[in-house]
């Protein structure tokens, strides 16, 4: 599995990266973005099968991001979405739900619980792929 | 229809005593669950002295905003105290090399994104805000514009939040 981080903070990318360590899952690389746009570019790319994306970012956002990508649904059919976010409104969720994504982390968390969100998504969603 | 495009609202101020609670509840959950760190309750007294023998600090601003209601949420901790978060973010070993300023300022970049968006989820969950890219900057001794501020204390070390709110004045339909 290859896996997309976009995160303006590197330190919360090199965190998650951490994470995705620990977790049970078989990954075979882990990419990196600071915003919308770079994370665009990089899954035109390369052949990601999750993306874990922030909301706020400069440059473009993680919301106008999903957009870009729900425009194309055949193309990354099989890209599953998490949001991990400070912004937990109900706007937020709903507006999530609408870009089909599959789970919305909301900062903060303990790596423990993305470490399950990771385990759980490879069990459902990755295990006939592999 | 989304609440995004409803009217403006102020948020309450830090001197409404829910809304200090719903900061210090931020602040908490921020500094327990993403930095194993423990957070208590401050005030003005034990800040003041503590204060005192910290040489330097770091204040992390910000900015959010929805429509023509705008904000920001500061937070100013020793740099001591970043480095001990940094340690317990990254999981950084003792015997490991000490991480640049840049990535420190990063996390207390990060620790501010974090308390401003629980916070703002707490008070205001109906509406979404846009979060700006926090600002860091190291100063000698804290700042404190003289309204409210929540005091807290992280693992027996003094921090400071103070929140900013503007709200541009709406333009009228005209009359008539």
């Amino acid at each position: 599995m290859r896996i997309l981080i976009v995160d303006d903070s590197a330190m919360m990318r090199a965190m998650i990266k951490r994470v995705i360590k620990l977790a049970d899952v078989n990954v075979e690389d882990v990419l990196e973005a600071s915003n919308g746009a770079e994370g665009l570019e990089l899954l035109k790319q390369h052949d990601v099968q999750l993306l874990l994306t922030d909301i706020n970012m400069p440059v473009m956002n993680g919301a106008d991001m999903l957009r870009e990508i729900s425009l194309n649904p055949d193309r990354w059919r099989n890209l599953s979405r998490v949001i991990i976010s400070t912004d937990g409104s109900t706007v937020r969720r709903e507006e999530a739900e609408e870009l089909d994504v599959r789970c919305y982390l909301e900062k903060p968390f303990s790596p423990e619980v993305l470490r399950d969100v990771l385990n759980e998504l490879a069990d459902n969603e990755f295990a006939e792929t592999e | 229809m989304s609440s995004t495009n409803s009217p403006i609202m102020n948020l309450p101020k830090l001197s409404d005593p829910d809304t200090a609670s719903a900061m210090f509840e931020a602040v908490r959950s921020v500094a327990e669950q993403s930095f194993f760190a423990v957070a208590e309750p401050g005030d003005e007294r034990s800040f003041a002295a503590q204060a005192a023998a910290v040489p330097s600090w770091l204040v992390a601003t910000v900015r959010f905003e929805q429509g023509a209601l705008q904000g920001s949420v500061a937070c100013t901790m020793p740099t001591t105290l970043a480095r001990g978060l940094f340690d317990a973010f990254a999981g950084r070993d003792p015997s490991e090399p000490e991480p640049g300023l840049e990535l420190v300022h990063d996390l207390v970049g990060e620790f501010s994104n974090m308390v401003c968006g629980a916070w703002l989820t707490r008070v205001a969950s109906s509406r979404t805000f846009t979060l700006h890219h926090p600002s860091v900057e190291s100063v000698l001794t804290p700042r404190h514009e003289g309204g409210p501020r929540l005091l807290a204390v992280i693992d027996d070390t003094p921090v400071a939040v103070e929140v900013t709110l503007k709200a541009e004045p709406q333009h009228e339909p005209s009359q008539g």
